[in-house]
């Protein structure tokens, strides 16, 4: 199992579709079938942590008296 | 009228490789559980042997051939990624079907008001042409063709709480219109199947997806809609797949119940047969696999069956 905290999102996603896809599959061994789903559960947290992220960085163009954009300021409440 | 308990030596010698969960373990702490003086009343028959065309009455002539050929004079044999037959495995599944058959005719004739068989290997993911997830053979889908068939019952339900879908015993009675089935199962989880548009040849299978983390609330509002449908289906005799591996504690499943969660759903069980039929309910061990929560979880369930037994 890779270090999931070091997962771009897009890597993360990519492994969780393949959880997803082996749990629906009854292809995974009863005894490794939790373990499996505790990863899966890992690494969504892990998608909507690096997804809060990136809204975060999401800035709002603000614009000075004569309308003129003049900087930027964080997005409130995504 | 009284609980019986059936149950077998030979449940032990059904060996598992070291650090498997389905262990012998289990039913030794279950026994040791139903030794305690809460449990004087209750009386103890030894699980006969079935004999072997039982296992027909659902399986495939080529599955029973293959099991039979796998038996391991010594050591273990693989049948799938989850399962192994030791030297004693043969016996022990064959005891289970004969225990769970026993049950139902103690229950029929009256002999007893329910029963509870304590034996293993568990058997609801056996498939028709296929030994999986710990299970040889469906003892409760045998038993349940046993009881129509043999006995002549009209109408039977087969309600199963383990944590895993009921797989085996869903194909075993597909096709089978005198047999309604709703089964409780985390999903995602093994087997993967279980969705609630999985509803049989003659929509008289129901299935319960429950979410992983979720607890006794949600179990008990999926379990009353599906408990009223079993009522209007009006089945002449219960059994039960039980598996308490839904505890909190086990570490094969992710759901949150607690020893009261068992004890609520036997009741509800045990309402519901007094109802439709004359509370005759026999419940067999399918799997848990935390030997504290498993112990505690029968014990809270024979307190049940012997409540409501009286």
């Amino acid at each position: 199992m890779s270090d999931i905290s070091a997962l771009s999102f897009e890597e993360a996603m990519k492994e969780l579709e393949g959880v997803v896809r082996d749990l629906e599959s009854g292809n995974v061994e009863l005894e490794k079938s939790i373990s499996l789903y505790e990863q899966g559960a890992r690494l969504k947290a892990h998608c909507e942590k690096k997804l809060k992220e990136a809204e975060e960085k999401v800035a709002r163009i603000t614009l000075g008296p004569d309308g003129q954009p003049n900087g930027t300021t964080p997005v409130e409440g995504l | 009228m009284t609980t019986l308990l059936f149950t077998h030596e030979s449940g032990l010698a059904h060996v598992s490789p070291l650090g498997h969960p389905e262990r012998a373990e289990r039913l030794e702490a279950i026994t040791a559980a139903l030794a305690g003086p809460g449990f004087a009343a209750l009386a103890r028959r030894a699980a006969p042997l079935a004999d072997e065309a039982e296992v027909l009455r659902c399986h495939a002539p080529e599955h029973l051939a293959g099991i039979k050929a796998a038996r391991p004079e010594r050591g273990w044999s693989q049948i799938d990624a989850d399962t192994y037959m030791s030297p004693g495995s043969w016996e022990a599944a064959l005891r289970a079907i004969g225990g769970a058959e026993a049950a139902v005719d103690a229950v029929l004739s009256g002999e007893a008001a329910n029963a509870f068989v304590a034996m293993r290997p568990p058997g609801h993911h056996a498939e028709r042409d296929r030994a999986m997830g710990f299970c040889l053979f469906g003892t409760v889908s045998v038993a349940a063709r046993y009881a129509l068939d043999h006995h002549g019952l009209a109408r039977v339900a087969v309600l199963d709480f383990d944590v895993h879908h009921g797989n085996g015993t869903q194909d075993l009675l597909w096709d089978e219109p005198r047999a309604v089935f709703v089964s409780s199962q985390q999903i995602p989880l093994y087997p993967g199947s279980g969705h609630a548009d999985e509803t049989g040849a003659h929509g008289q299978i129901v299935n319960l997806p429950l979410r992983p983390g979720s607890g006794g609330a949600e179990m008990r509002a999926a379990w009353r809609p599906a408990l009223a449908r079993v009522a209007d289906f009006a089945p002449d005799l219960i059994l039960i797949s039980a598996g308490f591996d839904a505890h909190r504690d086990d570490p094969l499943g992710g759901l949150n119940w607690t020893e009261d969660d068992f004890a609520w759903i036997t009741g509800a069980i045990c309402d519901l047969a007094a109802k439709t039929c004359g509370g005759r309910v026999v419940s067999c061990l399918e799997g848990g696999y935390d030997l504290d929560a498993l112990a505690a979880s029968v014990a809270a369930h024979v307190t049940v069956l012997m409540e409501r037994g009286q």
